[in-house]
């Protein structure tokens, strides 16, 4: 059974059971696959994931982006991760987004391995940039979650809120909910921790 | 030998007036995002002091965006891209728009 996070001389500090780790390094590993570039044909530029010609690297940006047909993400999740950046001017948010979404992707797919790594143990001791990076990759997971339950509104958030008895679920839907409230939980818990160390 | 003509003809330099017109930032309200991890995000990445990064939060919630920070083109979209990096829904444009 996990133990909150709080703030410890140490750093933070959270306890989580087996189970518990297996499913959030599950979670992490997921949204990584969702920011994984490549499986998404808007955004396949001939380079495979990962294989970015060292000229472009080096100028810091991607020919992937910079491709004739690059779009935005189609996946509502991914998009959800990836947001537009500009209201209501498709071509300035693309603009954008071809400058900006492969670090994107790279800072959130690097917070969800740290976080992932930072799981190797039950007993949790992370220091204040550590405890951040956790915290975010918990918030894509959250994201993504609240993606795939068609979570709109703050009524939609009660429903879903409401589903913390783990006798009581019945489908796909409600096992969801119950994950996405222990990860809430479990983020609340570390976002006071960190407020009180501000 | 450097001439005369290396010198940019004065035509040229004017749209670079763009990059004096001030760029806000907006944030949005979304039911999934934390308060809690909101506010930590305004008070550790701005520098806001509790009380005004709490005010933003709720003007967020309640109004459903907020301007949450002003200024140069440069700095307000790196500020878009450390909020996208937190999973917040920023947006940005010029002060004058909407």
């Amino acid at each position: 059974m996990a133990r909150a996070f709080k703030s410890t001389p140490r750093g933070f500090t959270a306890r989580l059971d087996s189970t518990e780790r297996d499913l959030l390094r599950g979670l992490f590993q997921d949204v990584a696959q969702v920011l994984a570039s490549g499986d998404n044909p808007g955004h396949d530029g001939g380079a495979p994931a990962g294989e970015v010609d060292p000229l472009w690297a080096l100028v810091g940006m991607d020919p992937r982006t910079h491709a004739p047909g690059f779009a935005a993400p189609t996946d509502a999740a991914e998009r959800r991760l990836l947001p537009d950046a500009v209201r209501g001017d498709a071509d300035a948010a693309l603009e954008y987004r071809r400058l900006t979404e492969t670090s994107l992707r790279e800072a959130k797919t690097g917070n969800l391995k740290a976080a992932a790594l930072a799981l190797e143990t039950g007993n949790l001791v992370l220091d204040t940039a550590a405890a951040r990076q956790f915290a975010q990759a918990l918030n894509d997971v959250r994201l993504v979650l609240a993606e795939r339950l068609d979570l709109r509104d703050e009524a939609d958030a009660e429903r879903i809120g409401s589903m913390t008895d783990a006798r009581k679920v019945e489908d796909v839907d409600e096992y969801l909910a119950l994950v996405y409230n222990f990860v809430t939980w479990l983020q609340e818990t570390l976002m006071q921790a960190l407020l009180g160390d501000l | 030998m450097t001439t005369a003509t290396d010198v940019l003809p004065r035509g040229e330099t004017s749209q670079r007036q763009d990059l004096d017109i001030p760029y806000v930032l907006l944030v949005w309200n979304d039911p999934v995002n934390l308060m809690s991890y909101v506010s930590y995000v305004f008070r550790s990445h701005f520098g806001y002091s509790r009380a005004k990064a709490d005010a933003l939060m709720m003007e967020v919630h309640q109004n459903g965006h907020s301007v949450v920070s002003t200024g140069s083109l440069e700095q307000i979209e790196a500020d878009v891209a450390a909020m996208h990096t937190y999973g917040l829904w920023a947006t940005f444009q010029r002060a004058d728009q909407g």
